[in-house]
């Protein structure tokens, strides 16, 4: 059990930054999800604390030591590959031996483990089993066994489960977390599915274009994206993000959305308030805040009634404008070409800079 | 190859698929020129050398072959051919070649292999430098070879650089050296083929799995052994057989270098079967010996296709 | 990960140490055929590395010229044998490769569980010194001996199996959907495979070809079996090459030996993305 601190980690390939000022502390114990879409530097960040990158800024420390110089095989960290890395030509006995084999462990020893571990795990009766040919979910047990059973002070898991049909990825997904709670080891998840992240991490690190955008409790995140690629990005369907110009009134200030309509008076915070406020705003909302209100102040036509099941997803706009809507069923539904007015209750409006992109005020 | 497995052929060439006639039709005639190559090169000779080998004919005896069954002599040829010294000389001869150079070549490639599995700056230049040797014509390495090792050549002013007195070894024409010579011209010229296939061969081992050791604690050469060479395993077989079966066949070089000599000291079996066919032109018993080795072969080869097959079954 | 400094110094030292050995027959040679005679013909104290006084004479000598140091006038130049030579190698390639890729495609689209691929990898592997009396027995019945034609259609079979694996991996390569939304257009196979798969297969037709060439410009055996004087190739006329006044002509031999030898390493280079391929019947793609 490790903490593991990422300071002003960046990685270039020639004049390609994968990663830049990579800012992270990751707790002892504690479970952490990068998640980003592909090719924002979360395998690269993986892969340089397992020792597979080398880091051409920046420092990463275990336990407040620093790591740089440590190879690979010495950094104690367990890995598992997005395709499991089986040793296929060897059987589920060796696979799991094999890390305790390269350490010098006595075979005594060596055994007890082996057996606890497959016992832990369920593979103890395919221990002499050939690897190749296996299920996908036992692969998988046993890539998280070959690496926990050498006892590793830091886990790291690359997309686990992109492999596995979505129906058992659920499954999956609960029993990789009881693992989690089992080892108790500090544990790094790498992932580009949202859905993943959410369920199972202490707290998630979200990144896009090598850059740590966010980082933050699955609710903090969902809640108070700071940013608005973060907005965007988590929830299905991600935040509506509309472009707006603030305009004053007599309840106080609100945005003005062209051809949307007008917000509601904000609710700013005292932070937002004494910052002050930019003329141009991006003004976002979560599509299931989207309140139907025929006396809204809001109102966009609709062009896509989206039925998936307990709820419907309408997708709104007009004159470069677009915006989501998820409603439960129980409401009438608009039909396309319909008009549909909504209000927004101001305490869930989140406000960005449309230059920087960063969120206005912070927790409003 | 036995006259059987092609008769097979000859049957089987009706595509199998469920497409129209035409489509049938085409598939025939797409693959008929190769089947009467085949049967021209394979099926007939090889029906006519076991024809031949029976009888005592030679092209001196004023019969044409087709009449060679006056001199029909049944198993005579390859009762002789069991307790012929200087045929099972130049087996041995081969087999020596053979335990000596593969090996050598084997280790060789396999270390070039290691040492250019990585990216560094210059590899391409490097690589290519390396295959020359195996693209030069085999006859022209054999002159090539011929001339290093004169008595005058470069490879004892090399040596003379070691030792007081200038060394002046006649190689080629020295019953014990010249055989030396000739392995090393082998290796020298098949090295980079074994290092062209061990490498491909290395690199198609999966990078995750080499990693995955690493990360467990694994050494550099517990890696390489527990990991890379296993998976290889199919490769190496793959390039052992070739080299083997080649072996077989070394013929431009070494005739070359030394003409099969000085005397007999350099006649491996390719060498023998030439020169029993040029110069003793005893054919009926010439064609006994190819098709005995023809049979060794074919043992080997079956051997290396099924591997290979799988090996590209794998892949 | 991180590589030390020891071991990338070990590794080029070690890699120019093999590339030194195995470019020294080579160069060896190179320096031969560009020294005059009396560079070439000296031994012992008198040799040099390098050519002291670079000439080519040695060239000139094989086409014919005679030079005043040497004053052995050859019977027959080295032109023609380098045409024939070209000629045996250029039809035996175009033999193989049409053989092979019919065969190839025919296999490729149409064929399951042929027994012809195995039947020609057997034919690559076994020596050609093997059914040498027939072929033998059979090109003088059919007068092809001494003949370029008979010698090209050696040269066509024994490379068939690797005109033939090195297209039929090309051809199980490409994606079939191409070829059958041509078909379903209401185009017939013949047409499919003259405008659509041949134009796309032009490379692999030309690694192929290229590849088949360098084997049938490299053979020895089979031209000293089959011609004897008209026809004889490089390598049969550079074993030839001597006198009875000056023995042999080492120079005049590396001439020779240098022109039929850059061929093949040029072109072997060229290709050496599909040598692997190539050696190994597809077993092995790189």
């Amino acid at each position: 059990m490790t903490q593991i601190a990422l300071s002003n980690l960046g990685k270039k390939f020639g004049s390609f930054t994968a990663l830049a000022q990579m800012n992270l502390t990751i707790g002892d114990g504690e479970f952490v999800a990068l998640l980003g879409p592909s090719g924002c530097g979360k395998s690269t960040t993986m892969n340089m604390i397992a020792g597979m990158v080398d880091p051409t800024e920046g420092d990463i420390r275990f336990d407040d030591r620093s790591i740089l110089d440590v190879p690979m095989s010495r950094r104690g960290v367990g890995f598992v590959f997005q395709n499991y890395a089986i040793f296929t030509h060897m059987s589920v006995r060796e696979n799991l031996a094999y890390g305790l084999r390269a350490q010098g462990v006595s075979a005594s020893e060596r055994n007890r483990r082996v057996n606890a571990m497959a016992d832990l795990l369920q593979l103890t009766p395919m221990l002499d089993r050939r690897a190749a040919g296996l299920s996908v979910n036992i692969l998988q047990r046993l890539a998280i066994g070959r690496s926990a059973v050498v006892e590793p002070a830091i886990f790291l898991l690359d997309e686990p489960l992109s492999n596995v049909d979505a129906a058992f990825r659920s499954v999956m997904r609960s029993e990789l977390k009881a693992l989690q709670r089992q080892f108790s080891q500090t544990l790094v998840y790498v992932t580009h599915d949202q859905l993943e992240a959410m369920t199972m991490a202490d707290r998630i690190a979200v990144m896009d274009h090598g850059k740590l955008l966010q980082v933050g409790t699955p609710l903090e995140i969902y809640n108070n994206p700071q940013d608005v690629f973060v907005a965007r990005f988590i929830g299905s369907p991600g935040m509506n993000i509309l472009e707006g110009t603030i305009a004053s009134s007599d309840e106080g200030k609100l945005v003005d959305l062209a051809s949307a309509g007008r917000s509601a008076p904000l609710a700013l915070s005292d932070r937002a308030a004494s910052q002050g406020l930019p003329e141009k705003v991006l003004f976002g909302f979560r599509p299931e805040q989207v309140n139907p209100d025929p006396n809204g102040i809001m109102a966009l036509p609709v062009n896509f009634v989206e039925r998936i099941g307990a709820r419907t997803i309408l997708h709104l706009g007009g004159d470069g404008i677009e915006a989501k809507a998820v409603l439960d069923n129980q409401i009438a539904m608009p039909s396309i070409g319909d008009i549909l007015r909504f209000s927004i209750d101001p305490k869930m409006v989140r406000l960005f800079d449309p230059v920087s992109g960063i969120a206005i005020g912070g927790d409003i | 190859m036995n006259g059987v497995s092609v008769k097979k052929a000859d049957i089987a060439v009706l595509p199998q698929d469920n497409a129209g006639s035409e489509e049938k039709r085409l598939g025939f005639w797409l693959t008929l020129p190769a089947q009467c190559l085949v049967l021209f090169i394979a099926v007939f000779p090889i029906l006519m050398q076991l024809y031949i080998s029976m009888t005592d004919w030679s092209p001196l005896d004023g019969i044409p072959w087709y009449r060679a069954y006056e001199l029909w002599i049944g198993f005579i040829n390859y009762t002789d051919l069991a307790s012929d010294s200087r045929f099972w000389a130049a087996m041995w001869r081969t087999f020596l070649v053979m335990i000596v150079c593969v090996p050598i070549q084997f280790l060789l490639g396999l270390g070039l292999a290691v040492l250019f599995v990585d990216e560094f700056p210059g590899k391409r230049w490097f690589y290519s430098t390396l295959l020359i040797p195996m693209m030069v014509v085999p006859a022209v390495a054999g002159y090539m070879f011929f001339l290093l090792f004169q008595s005058g050549g470069p490879v004892n002013d090399l040596l003379s650089l070691f030792s007081a007195s200038p060394v002046k070894i006649a190689w080629l024409s020295d019953p014990s050296l010249a055989l030396v010579a000739v392995m090393a011209a082998d290796i020298w010229q098949w090295t980079p083929l074994m290092f062209l296939i061990l490498l491909a061969g290395m690199i198609s081992v999966p990078q995750d799995q080499q990693m995955a050791a690493v990360l467990l604690g694994a050494s550099w050469g517990r890696r390489f052994f527990t990991i890379v060479l296993p998976r290889m395993k199919t490769i190496i077989i793959i390039a052992l057989a070739i080299r083997t079966i080649e072996i077989f066949k070394i013929f431009d070089t070494l005739y070359i270098m030394t003409g099969g000599g000085p005397g007999v000291a350099t006649e491996t079996i390719s060498v023998y079967i030439y020169k029993v066919t040029q110069q003793d032109l005893i054919w009926g018993y010439v064609a006994a010996i190819a098709l005995a080795i023809l049979i060794v072969l074919s043992v080997i080869s079956a051997i290396a296709i099924s591997k290979m097959s799988k090996g590209a079954n794998a892949r | 990960m991180r590589r030390s400094l020891p071991f990338e110094l070990l590794r080029y030292a070690m890699i120019l140490l093999i590339i030194a050995i195995s470019l020294v027959p080579t160069l060896w040679m190179l320096s031969m055929a560009f020294k005059p005679i009396a560079e070439w013909s000296a031994s012992g104290a008198a040799l040099t590395w390098w050519p002291e006084n670079p000439t080519l004479d040695n060239f000139r000598f094989i086409f014919g010229q005679s030079s005043s140091e040497l004053i052995v006038s050859l019977e027959r130049t080295a032109a023609r044998p380098i045409m024939a030579s070209l000629l045996a190698a250029i039809v035996g390639t175009l033999i193989a490769m049409t053989a092979g890729t019919a065969a190839a495609y025919g296999l490729s689209r149409f064929g399951k569980g042929n027994n012809l691929p195995l039947a020609l990898i057997q034919l690559r592997l076994f020596p050609p010194m093997a059914v040498m009396i027939p072929l033998m027995i059979m090109w003088s019945f059919l007068g092809l001996i001494d003949n370029w034609f008979g010698l090209a259609v050696v040269y066509g079979i024994v490379t068939l199996p690797f005109a033939f694996w090195l297209m039929k991996t090309f051809f199980d390569d490409m994606p079939r959907e191409i070829e059958d939304a041509a078909l379903v257009e209401g185009c017939t196979r013949l047409r499919v495979f003259a405008v659509i798969t041949l134009p796309m297969m032009r490379p692999a037709l030309a690694s192929s070809a290229l590849f088949v060439f360098i084997m049938n410009w490299s053979d020895y055996l089979i031209a000293l079996l089959l011609t004897t004087r008209d026809w004889v190739t490089i390598p049969v006329y550079m074993t030839s090459l001597s006198s009875s006044m000056t023995g042999q002509l080492y120079g005049a031999k590396a001439a020779l030996g240098l022109i039929a030898a850059i061929p093949p390493v040029i072109l072997g280079i060229a290709i050496q993305k599909h040598l692997v391929r190539g050696l190994t019947f597809g077993a092995l793609k790189e």
